[in-house]
């Protein structure tokens, strides 16, 4: 198993993810390169977003963890997304009253305190150019969106960071098949432009469709197949 | 017609007070999930702390009340960051009821004790910031200056806050924060910090408040318990995370205790009042705007 | 995050009961020495009144400690006790002692009517109504002339008529411990008899409760009357003991006062109840400047004490005893150790399950024996269960749509789908925990759609959920009684004269015996792995013999030959009754079940055999990928 190299986005090494007494996560190593796009398959319940929460700083964690190199203070959201490395939660997660365009807007709060200078950024519009469907429910409050809309609301949000590495749990959660289409294709164009990609999925036939490799996860364990080769 | 008028105008200005503390609970609650039973008493150290500078060791006014906010921000501060934290914080959060009412009661309780001992069991006010007799209005309606200090410092806080939240991006984090805490976080909200600003904030608008209003009515050193109750229940009113519903239940509450005070009885008037009250929430709890919060 | 869903949330520790003629006892005797060594000193008038707080602390420590359902009304009927007594004596010169049964009386109707009122609210509505009870009180009080307005009422009467000071000093104390006693015991029998673990169950989740049977209403009202005649006992004790009624005595500071002392000392024990109450009264009674600064001291205790445990001094030494208990054993208990299960634990527990037959069947249960409890028989070609049209609309997200299907009286069947489908959402709307958007709910022909769990339980339906929920500190034995309760036909009163606890537990032995896990029933439940946890809800959902079992993802957790196990009682049980089973191991439905339902974002996309299951393509794409 190789540690982080050059060109590595994302290193784990030994990181168990714990909640009270029981252990969600056992020493989990692996890693991500730059621009690869990864799939987080295994059976529900057993640690795939685990793996996500503690890798962001959300849970308790003990190992290692390298974000472009440099290692993450345990606990520190803040400092994961200074870095480069954004969550999009399962459920999503979104602010019900807060209206959609303050939803993405409060994306941008990991590099600025300006609401203007968010709203005028090229992050901020890219993400909601990223999706053309939202241009008129902006004003709405985002707990009254659809679940896809909202699904939207959340990738538009993770992208809102101008993120580099975009990790996004369940995206179609509850969602019909022709929108976990839309959303499946908005997440490949973001991959395109050039950012690592990170998808938990239970089910993953549609995942492994936009992904380079799987990450298995399967009573906390992680198995994950050397990168770049196709399973 | 002028008995009635003049007892909505008083009404009003005390309504306010009530009003601006149901907000400070509801704005809390909805940041932190805990309720500040202890506002009251902040509003008291106010009152009572300028006066005791100002006229017991003869210190200048505006240093009496700089002294006195500062030495009511710094123990907020130092409350959450040695109580609220570890309540939260550390991994045993507790929730339910003992959060709930617990932790604000005891600080209440303590507030009120350090009180005692530093100012003693006598009424007292803050000297009259706007000093003079009451302004006619017109009509025979007539206002105390001190209550026109009050409504304006309701207007403008409550204005200064409205604005923040709505147009500045740590204003919505707020209410982010309030709305989901892990969403929240999310985006690298450091709720924690958060809480923190607005217990402290929450302090210091009490202590204001309290400041401006004690020459109305002159405060001891339990009166803050009444006041924070009653915001509370102008709160609970408000379903607890609606502060413009609070702050008109304050208000209502104001006026319904000037009216009952002046038309039915003055001695049994606020006992009636509760009366009232606590029948409207057990007749219509949900048209009240109550939520079972607790019972989680 | 679905594997937070099986941590065991309760996290209390109540710890059990202490028997009712034990702990009255020990109250009493150390009452008792107390009074008469020290009774005619200082600390001897200090530790009377705290006795007599107790009174009132013990009925609270009853009426609220477990709920999370605070109600503000007990200084309120102290209060009534207090001058009521007074009135009586000083007007009807009616010796305090007999004025206080006269008040119990009085205060036990006045409560009866109230309490139907301020207990049809819950939760937050409850709080904020009852704590405007105080600011009444103390409103009306201090304008009432006749009460002594602002200051107080004396009385000439004591509780004990004597000649001397001394000896009615030493009998107020024995009287006072005397009602202690009568209160201790009174309490002490409901914590022990089936109403008190219906307290143990709403402590610890009331959702699981309602599904259980266990009927809040009219429960809250009786445990009100309880409660409020208890602290009107408490009031005429005080009254009858310091001579005088001060009109402090009600109103909100004295209410957080109350509520302070049954907190630190332990909402749920009653030892706790009297210790907290004695706790206070004696830091403040043995200081002038703790006694004079109260407010100050006792913010700080309650908050030290709530910081150290929510439990108060009762879960402090709870955990103390624990700690001393697992140092003794030598085991580490659950601790955070790589690999998903202690196996020291599950060798344990399989090598007490060994003992039975490793198939199913075992025990004294036979498909005969099952005769479902409380179920009118359905006429045949009714179905059991039917959805029609359940639909389910959360904000915009559609959870459940247009899901229609029935289910006969026998038979295992399996509802599948990916996560977010909507089963446990389906699960909700048939058991009544959540309410359906549009559709409805049938069993046996009946329309159950607007009844609460309770109601259906009592219909026949029982169900387990993802999440464990057992009460910690006691067996599981008493666990699984909870099932077998019976709360709908049961009363206060009832409990108090004579437990039928006994019945519930015999229940619940039939059922372990049934599962082969007879010899866990006496372990107390967090000594056990998660896995047999688990097992120990399954076993409390069959208890009653429901004509209709949900379980919502029972294998999860499960190791393999707990497993096995689980599929051969569930082959046993489809012969006897209807079982439908969310379960994401594709191998263990297509095992146990003989019919399948599948749910894809809310619709029902396939129903069919085991067999057409593994062969149909919409299920293999949607399910198990590439």
């Amino acid at each position: 198993m190789s540690g982080p190299g050059p060109g590595t986005a994302l290193g784990v090494t030994g990181m168990s993810v714990s909640y009270g007494n029981l252990v969600a996560v056992h020493d989990a190593t692996f890693s991500i390169g730059a621009g690869e796009s990864v799939a987080i398959v295994g059976p529900n319940g057993n640690g795939k977003s685990s793996l996500l929460m503690g890798i962001v700083g959300l849970a308790r964690r003990r190992g290692e963890v390298t974000i472009f190199g440099s290692p993450a203070p345990a606990g520190d959201v803040m400092w994961t997304a200074r870095r480069g490395l954004t969550l999009v939660p399962e459920r999503r997660q979104l602010y019900p009253n807060l209206s959609a365009a303050d939803n993405v807007v409060l994306g941008c709060y990991s590099w600025t305190r300006s609401a203007r200078k968010a709203r005028r950024s090229d992050a901020y519009g890219r993400a909601l150019d990223l999706f053309p469907d939202l241009r008129s429910h902006l004003r709405q409050a985002a707990g009254t969106l659809s679940g896809g809309q909202q699904q939207m609301v959340a990738i538009a949000r993770g992208l809102a960071a101008d993120p580099k590495i975009l990790a996004v749990d369940e995206p179609c959660l509850g969602l019909a098949e022709a929108v976990s289409k839309r959303v499946y294709e908005a997440l490949a164009r973001v991959h395109e432009a050039g950012t690592t990609l990170i998808v938990v999925e239970e089910a993953p036939k549609r995942a492994l469709l936009i992904c380079d490799r799987r990450v298995e996860v399967r009573n906390g364990v992680v198995r994950a197949p050397a990168g770049g080769a196709r399973p | 017609m002028m008995k009635f008028g003049n007892l909505v105008v008083a009404g009003i200005v005390t309504g306010s007070i009530y009003a601006v503390f149901a907000v400070c609970v509801a704005v809390w609650y909805r940041v932190s999930n805990i309720l500040n039973l202890a506002v009251g008493d902040f509003a008291m150290t106010g009152a009572l702390g300028v006066d005791y500078l100002s006229r017991v060791e003869n210190w200048p006014l505006p240093l009496s009340i700089l002294a006195t906010l500062a030495a009511v921000a710094a123990f907020g501060y130092c409350y959450d960051r040695v109580v609220l934290s570890l309540a939260q914080d550390r991994l045993r959060r507790h929730e339910g009821i003992v959060v709930t009412f617990f932790f604000t009661f005891a600080l209440s309780f303590f507030i009120e004790g350090i009180a005692q001992i530093l100012f003693g069991t006598n009424v007292h006010a803050a000297p009259a910031l706007w000093p003079g007799n009451s302004l006619n209005l017109g009509g025979g309606l007539n206002i105390v200056r001190a209550g026109i200090l009050v409504l304006a410092c309701a207007v403008i806080s409550g204005g200064m806050f409205a604005l923040y939240i709505r147009y500045t991006l740590s204003g919505k984090a707020i209410e982010a924060s309030g709305e989901n805490y892990l969403g929240a976080r999310i985006v690298g909200i450091d709720t924690r910090r958060y809480r923190r600003s607005i217990f402290v904030i929450t302090a210091l608008l009490a202590a204001i408040f309290g400041i401006v209003e004690s020459p109305i009515t002159g405060y001891t050193y339990i009166s803050g318990a009444v006041i924070s109750l009653t915001g509370f229940i102008a709160a609970a009113y408000g379903g607890f995370r609606h502060p413009a519903r609070a702050l008109v239940a304050g208000l209502a509450i104001g006026v319904l205790e000037a009216l009952l005070g002046g038309y039915v009885s003055a001695e049994y008037g606020d006992t009636v009042m509760y009366a009232i009250l606590a029948a409207l929430v057990l007749a219509r709890p949900r048209a009240m705007g109550f939520e079972s919060a607790v019972s989680n | 995050m679905a594997g937070l869903s099986r941590l065991v949330t309760a996290r209390m520790r109540p710890g059990r009961p202490g028997a009712p003629l034990t702990t009255t006892g020990l109250v009493v005797v150390v009452g008792l020495v107390v009074v008469l060594a020290f009774g005619q000193q200082y600390a001897g008038s200090v530790l009377v009144l705290a006795f007599t707080y107790a009174i009132v602390t013990t009925g609270m420590a009853v009426q609220i400690g477990f709920s999370q359902q605070i109600a503000f009304s007990q200084s309120v009927f102290m209060g009534l006790g207090a001058y009521g007594a007074a009135l009586l004596n000083t007007h009807l010169n009616l010796p305090t002692l007999a004025a206080a049964p006269v008040v119990m009386a009085g205060s036990g109707l006045l409560a009866l009517l109230l309490g139907s009122v301020v207990t049809r609210a819950s939760g937050l509505a409850l709080a904020v109504a009852t704590i405007m009870l105080p600011l009444i009180a103390t409103g009306y009080v201090s304008s009432a002339g006749y009460l002594g307005g602002s200051v107080g009422m004396p009385l000439a009467g004591n509780l004990w008529q004597a000649s001397s000071p001394e000896l009615i000093a030493a009998g107020n104390g024995v009287i006072t411990v005397i009602a202690l006693g009568l209160v201790v015991f009174v309490a002490s029998r409901i914590l022990n008899s089936d109403v008190g673990l219906e307290l143990y169950a709403l402590g610890v989740d009331e959702r699981t409760a309602a599904s259980m049977g266990i009927s809040t209403p009219r429960r809250k009202l009786e445990l009100f009357v309880l409660g409020s005649m208890f602290a009107s006992l408490g009031g005429a004790v005080y009254a009858g003991t310091q001579l005088f009624v001060p009109a402090t005595l009600v109103g909100s500071a004295a209410e957080l006062s109350l509520l302070i002392m049954l907190f630190v000392g332990g909402r749920r024990s009653i030892i706790g109840a009297v210790a907290g109450a004695l706790a206070v009264e004696y830091v403040s009674g043995a200081s002038e400047w703790v006694s004079v600064n109260i407010l100050l001291v006792e913010g700080a205790l309650i908050t030290v004490v709530l910081l150290v445990d929510p439990e108060g001094l009762a879960g402090i030494a709870a955990t103390a005893r624990a700690r001393l208990r697992e140092r003794r054993r030598g085991s580490g208990g659950l601790a955070e150790v790589p690999g998903p299960a202690d196996t020291a634990g599950a060798a344990a527990d399989a090598a007490d399950a060994a003992g039975a037959a490793g198939a199913a069947g075992a025990g004294r249960l036979r498909v005969t024996d099952w005769a479902p409890a409380s179920a009118p028989a359905s006429g045949t070609g009714v179905p059991l269960l039917e959805c029609a049209g359940v639909s389910k609309d959360y904000g915009g997200l559609h959870v459940l749509d247009a899901v229609s299907l029935t289910l006969p009286a026998r038979g295992r069947y399996g509802l599948c789908g990916p996560n977010g489908a909507g089963k446990s959402t389906l699960l909700g709307v048939i058991g009544g925990t959540v309410s359906p958007s549009a559709g409805r709910v049938l069993l046996g022909g009946t329309d159950v759609t607007g009844l609460q769990p309770q109601q259906r339980f009592y219909l026949g339906m029982s169900r387990t959920f993802q999440a464990v929920h057992l009460i910690t500190g006691r067996t599981v034995l008493d666990n699984v009684a909870v099932s077998c309760l019976r709360s709908q036909r049961s009363s206060l009163a009832a409990g108090i004269a004579g437990s039928r606890l006994g019945e519930a537990r015999d229940k619940a032995a039939e059922a372990l015996d049934y599962l082969g896990m007879r010899g866990l029933s006496g372990r107390e439940v967090s000594s056990l792995t998660l896995e047999s946890q688990r097992m120990v809800e399954f076993a409390r959902a069959i208890a009653p013999r429901p004509r209709l079992l949900l379980l919502d993802e029972p294998a999860a957790g499960l190791s393999e030959p707990q497993r096995d196990r689980l599929s051969g009682v569930l082959h046993a049980l489809g012969e006897v009754t209807c079982v439908l089973l969310v379960e994401h191991d594709l191998g263990l439905v297509a095992q146990i079940t003989e019919r399948i339902f599948v749910l894809d974002y809310g619709r029902l996309v396939f129903q069919g055999s085991p067999a057409e299951f593994n062969d149909s393509a919409v299920v293999n794409s949607l399910l198990i990928g590439q």
